[in-house]
């Protein structure tokens, strides 16, 4: 294992080892660390890479320890964060362009979409959107600065304050830039940070890192930030780590094996923060269909909300259900078809090829016949499938299901727990719906055309999640 | 008339079945393929859908069925809710769209299941094979009267001729298994019990009782139903006593199957089954003080599974055989897979060979392309099978395996083409690390597996 300093560091880009395989650099407070030591395969395109040996005395700090942020001013913080928003610029930073190399090997994300994520990434730590996540977590963001008085009904009073919790955050792998709002949340609330990163991107958040040590690798900011890669599930690591002595809370991205795997050591003293794993959709009123000027218009939004990352997103719509006349609702879907294979900043023309079973399903409802309809081809430009109740299987790569149902009221019982974002046209539909798709389990309603877009300082998944992070502290003079 | 075909079917009867090169056969096989090619197209009408889209109309070397193999997700390619809200005149012309014999006149009055579905389309002379999946859909692949018959010979030369062992009705039987009752299960279960089982003894009667295909879709039925809201608390408690019930008869009947074994330790024992209750049972055999020296020598062994997630040391098989005396020469393991009808079994040196009627095309991993081939040695990649013995539906198949295959002379002495003993799935070699914010209700739904 060498250990670099930051200069040197900065200086030194190993290449590609003979075998093909890619060196990963792990970040340990302040220090890059490279080593040929633990070779692993990347998940989703099975490119080999290499990591150093993990201390496991690095990944976790002992209570004694005091979080370097404890004392240090969330303004400080959000100045720290300014500078590197500056600094996360893929024209000048070697670091992302190094990275951007090595993410289109590992991850199925297309370069260019790649590209325009770390372009940008700086965006997410602008000092007005970093307030607005703070202000909307914490009724007076005094507590993360120091103790706040309260005098309660009776007269007693007391002091509390959220103090510095230490947070395991579980990356995910189809968003190369979701680490730069991780990093931000666990330096915000004043963490000490162990970030686990995905097989599918290695790369990315060492790259922010080390970005960030170029400032000073001194600071507090820095000196709470670690990042490595080990195999998710790995027994050796994971059972030894996760533990209440050593941290408080496992924020995790997903579901399935990643979140089971770590379900198995929470208990008192350690809890998960899950953002799940969510799918999302749209609904359209007979009023989209009015006229070929508004289903233009509308066929425009929701391919904007569809092709999201390729569909790979969260917040990416799958089905759409649509009320109104059939003959504007086929209009609608020839002209969805067409927009979806617009070249947008986070979506490709052509989307990989459609998984295989997705793909039969597809060619035995044309095959068996029957009251359906298919706008385009399995040919990654995408395809809007017409039906009267929704397909069995999740429409991947840019793939929609227009739902024809009577009342998009009726819509709501394929809502549940897992449905994300929905996108409504027109807006009053939204109004008076929302309360009904939120007891069926739905988190975000926005304007059709609008899952990407942010109203800052939102909830995510149901929660404040920076409130849930903090370590809250009472000090009571009853 | 399919006259390559049944030149080559009918080498099922030559001794020298598992032993022709693939120089003697190559150009016969592409002659075949294009005869069924020819036949199907025009009954298959999925198979007519693929080769319009791919733009196939006739088969001239083996290129050109690299297209025409069907996915094991075409087998699957029906919506969940046709089974689960149990629309069996649907489901049956889905099979039809896949079948090489018309599916027609099935009566569907009182169809109480799946199982029912089943009986009736076997009554009509389609033979379906469902696989029991538990937590993705089943696969359902018909079949015809013809393939079944075909099936019960293709078991039976392949596990004696990887076995060395003669049809005689020598063996006793206690099965672990508890497999799913489909009609090919039961028809092979038949065939072997015929060959190899004694009569002169009653035979031992297994005490975990049959799952049925009707058990299974009533839990992906409830999957569902969870995974909409709508299942009660009330339902999904009777599920869970249901499937406590059975794990505990599973459980409670290793014991009673290690006891009968030791019994009949002096008699030749036929072993078979999947891997993961053999092992619990030679563990209970073990923990009651017998192994090997106490078993016949003469004992053999049959196994076309893997592991199918069961959780046990690796060396498993190793524990198996030496608990019950299974000599290497013994051991009959096939490879195979639902989707064809053939049987490879492995030889002494460990490797699968394939009989002049299976064509395997090695695939790169996106099963796009032929892996380039020249010369000798190995070829590896993702094994696609063109089956030329299947008559009820198409011969083509894609795996999800990754193998190695030569067309030398094997160290056995054989010249046939032969497939290496490490086969590994594609799905296995992926798996388990992927994460991501994107996902389904799927990852709602607990226990229901």
């Amino acid at each position: 294992m060498n250990v670099l300093s930051p200069e040197a560091a900065k200086a030194v880009t190993p290449a590609d080892n003979p075998d093909g395989s890619i060196p990963v650099a792990h970040f340990i407070r302040g220090r890059t660390v490279w080593g040929n030591d633990v070779r692993h395969t990347s998940r989703d395109l099975g490119a080999d890479f290499v990591t150093p040996a993990i201390s496991l005395d690095d990944l976790a700090l002992p209570r004694a320890h005091k979080p370097p942020l404890q004392d240090v001013k969330l303004s400080e913080i959000i100045d720290f964060f300014e500078e590197l928003g500056k600094r996360l610029r893929l024209d000048d930073n070697v670091y992302l362009q190094e990275a951007l190399e090595r993410v289109v090997v590992t991850n199925p994300l297309p370069r260019r979409i790649v590209e325009n994520m770390f372009s940008g990434a700086g965006a997410f730590l602008k000092p007005e959107f970093l307030m607005a996540q703070v202000e909307s977590n914490f009724a007076n963001p005094a507590v993360l600065d120091g103790w706040v008085e309260r005098t309660d009904i009776n007269g007693n009073r007391g002091a509390i304050r959220a103090c510095a919790p230490r947070l395991v955050h579980m990356l995910a792998g189809n968003s190369p830039t979701g680490c730069v709002s991780s990093i931000a949340q666990g330096a915000l609330v004043k963490a000490i940070n162990l970030f686990k990163m995905p097989s599918s991107d290695p790369f990315s958040c060492v790259a922010v890192l080390r970005t960030m040590a170029d400032i000073d690798p001194n600071h507090p900011v820095v000196q709470s930030m670690t990042a490595v890669y080990w195999r998710g599930g790995d027994e050796a690591i994971e059972r030894t780590i996760y533990r209440p002595q050593y941290f408080d809370r496992i924020v995790a991205w997903g579901g399935g094996d990643a979140i089971n795997n770590v379900i198995r050591y929470l208990g008192p003293g350690i809890q998960l923060v899950s953002f799940d794993p969510k799918s999302s959709i749209s609904m359209i009123g007979p009023e989209g269909f009015a006229s070929q000027e508004v289903i233009d218009d509308i066929a425009e939004k929701a391919a904007a909300d569809i092709t999201i990352y390729n569909q790979e997103a969260c917040l990416a719509s799958r089905f759409i259900f649509a009320e109104g006349p059939r003959e504007g609702i086929e209009k609608f879907c020839a002209k969805l078809q067409e927009r979806l294979g617009v070249d947008r900043d986070y979506a490709s023309a052509i989307a990989p090829p459609l998984p295989s079973d997705i793909r039969d399903e597809i060619e035995m409802m044309q095959v068996m016949g029957g009251d359906f309809k298919v706008f385009g081809k399995a040919d990654g430009r995408g395809m809007v499938i017409l039906t009267d109740e929704p397909v069995g299987f999740h429409p991947t790569g840019k793939t929609s299901n227009v739902v024809h149902v009577e009342s998009l009221r009726d819509a709501i019982r394929y809502v549940n727990v897992a449905t994300q974002t929905i996108g409504i046209y027109p807006n009053e539909r939204k109004m008076e719906m929302r309360d009904d798709l939120a007891t069926a389990g739905a988190q975000r309603v926005v304007r059709l055309g609008g899952a990407r877009k942010h109203v800052l300082g939102g909830p995510h998944d149901a929660m404040y999640p920076l409130q849930r992070f903090v370590h809250w502290m009472s000090d009571e003079d009853a | 008339m399919l006259d390559a075909v049944e030149k080559l079917k009918r080498v099922i009867d030559d001794d020298n079945r598992y032993e022709i090169p693939q120089s003697d056969v190559a150009e016969l096989q592409i002659q075949a393929a294009n005869e069924l090619f020819q036949d199907r197209v025009r009954k298959i009408k999925f198979l007519r859908h693929r080769a319009e889209e791919v733009g196939v109309t006739e088969v001239r070397e083996r290129a050109d069925l690299v297209g025409l193999l069907f996915a094991h997700t075409t087998y699957k390619s029906y919506p969940e809710s046709w089974l689960t809200d149990e629309k069996w005149p649907l489901l049956s012309k889905w099979v039809d769209t896949m079948s090489t014999h018309r599916v027609e006149g099935i009566d569907f009055d009182g169809i109480e299941n799946i199982d029912g579905w089943i009986d009736r389309m076997a009554a009509g002379g389609h033979y379906l094979s469902c696989s029991s999946g538990t937590t993705g859909k089943s696969a359902v692949l018909n079949a015809s009267a013809a393939d079944m018959e075909r099936a019960k010979k293709n078991m039976l030369v392949a596990i004696c001729w990887g076995a060395g062992v003669e049809p005689r009705q020598e063996y006793l039987q206690f099965s672990a298994a508890a497999v799913a009752q489909t009609p090919r299960n039961m028809i092979t279960g038949r065939v072997m019990q015929d060959a190899f089982i004694r009569t002169d003894v009653k035979p031992f009667k297994s005490p975990i009782p049959p799952i049925t295909l009707g058990g299974i879709t009533g839990m992906v039925a409830l999957r569902k139903r969870v995974a909409d809201g709508v299942a009660t608390p009330q339902e999904i408690a009777e599920y869970e006593k249901t499937s406590a019930e059975r794990a505990a008869a599973i459980e409670g009947s290793t014991e009673v199957i290690a006891r009968a074994m030791i019994e009949a330790r002096k008699e030749k024992i036929f072993v078979s089954g999947m891997w993961g209750r053999l092992y619990e049972v030679a563990e209970a055999v073990r923990n009651m003080g017998y192994s090997g020296k106490d078993f016949n020598p003469d004992n053999f062994f049959f196994s076309a599974g893997g592991l199918k997630g069961a959780k046990v040391p690796p060396n498993y098989r190793e524990y198996v055989f030496e608990t019950f005396n299974i000599r290497p020469e013994r051991v009959a393991q096939n490879y195979s897979m639902q989707e064809i009808a053939t049987a490879m079994p492995r030889c002494s040196h460990n490797r699968y060979h394939l009989p002049p009627w299976l064509m395997c095309l090695v695939l790169d991993e996106n099963g796009e392309a032929l892996v380039p081939h020249k010369g000798g040695g190995e070829i590896e990649g993702r094994a696609g099978f063109f089956d030329l013995s299947i008559d009820g539906r198409w011969n083509g198949v894609i795996s999800g395996d990754k193998i190695g295959l030569t067309y030398d002379r094997c160290d056995c002495g054989n010249p046939s083409p032969s497939i290496r003993d490490d086969i590994t799935r594609y799905a296995d070699m992926a798996g388990g690390d992927k994460i991501t914010c994107a996902g389904t209700v799927d990852a709602y739904v607990r226990g229901i597996s």
